[in-house]
């Protein structure tokens, strides 16, 4: 099976602060492969973790229970077919690539927690969201399903939302970051449409 | 703000969840009358107090949960899977 090629429904970035302490990047290419399967089927205990948990696997994709009996699997653009092969099909599951689908986008920085934490709910701190949690929530009123995946030591996460809220999602958390210098692209701007 | 304990995700702000409204059991629609089937629909106790009453995790796990809430101080005990 080919690949069909990703087109983002956001088209600018990534936007850094000055002080680099935040950066908004698109990430909506990533390769997302949603897995449905029962409690003591095969493919539950090949991903081997639990909801709210995520793991980095030897092949480098990133599996996220992301709810109950219901996981992700995060890969390098291109991979849908290779991810889905992974993933055991005996007994009640389903495998579905949902790469287009969805939109993406990775926000890092020492600030990174700091702005996200303006327009979603939960409290995004260290004790609640260590490294490798995996969490859904409202973020600027668009429901997605998060996980924080810290590259190079610092706090970083991927949020992901139905493709048709992509580009507001970036929008709104690219509004988050100004307070940390982030400077916002002509036309994409939170108010003032 | 009211911070609702799902039994998959843990205390949640209620705006990220949905207040399904009071555990009411359903009669047979079958045997039903008229009169207690418009009951079952419409009408609900309201009660200034412990009211027991079903959630649904919207913005987290998307599983339904029941927990009893007082109406008065938004005190919530006994939360379970539905
Ligand atoms: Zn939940």
């Amino acid at each position: 099976m080919s690949e069909i090629t990703f087109k983002s429904p956001v088209d600018v970035g990534p936007l850094t602060s000055p002080d680099g302490s935040v950066t908004v990047a698109d990430a909506a290419s990533t390769t997302k492969v949603q897995v449905r399967a029962g409690a003591g089927t095969a493919a539950a205990a090949a991903l081997d973790v639990s909801y709210g948990s995520s793991r980095r696997r030897a092949d480098d994709a990133l599996v996220c229970g992301t709810r109950p009996d219901e996981w992700t699997i995060y890969g390098t653009p291109g991979q849908a077919a290779a991810i889905s092969a992974t993933v055991p099909t005996d007994g009640f599951v389903t495998v579905i690539d949902i790469t287009h689908g969805r939109a993406m986008l990775r926000i890092s920085g020492s600030n990174a927690s700091a702005s996200l934490n303006k327009i979603c709910n939960l409290d995004l701190g260290e004790e609640l969201t260590p490294n490798g949690a995996v969490f859904s929530a409202s973020v600027g009123n668009v429901g997605c399903d998060l996980v924080r995946d810290d590259q190079n030591g610092q706090t970083s996460f991927l949020i992901a939302c139905e493709r048709s809220f992509g580009k507001f999602l970036f929008i709104a958390v690219a509004d988050a970051c100004t307070e940390f210098g982030v400077q916002i692209p002509a036309g994409w701007e939170l108010h003032g449409h | 703000m009211i911070i609702v304990p799902c039994p998959n995700c843990g205390p949640r702000n209620s705006g990220d969840l949905q207040n399904c409204g009071e555990n009411i059991s359903r009669p047979d629609p079958s045997t039903a009358s008229l009169v207690e089937w418009r009951e079952y629909l419409y009408m609900r106790e309201n009660p200034a107090g412990w009211v027991t009453e079903t959630w649904y995790c919207r913005g987290g796990c998307r599983r339904y949960f029941t927990i009893q809430r007082n109406t008065v101080t938004n005190e919530i005990r006994g939360q379970e899977a539905s």
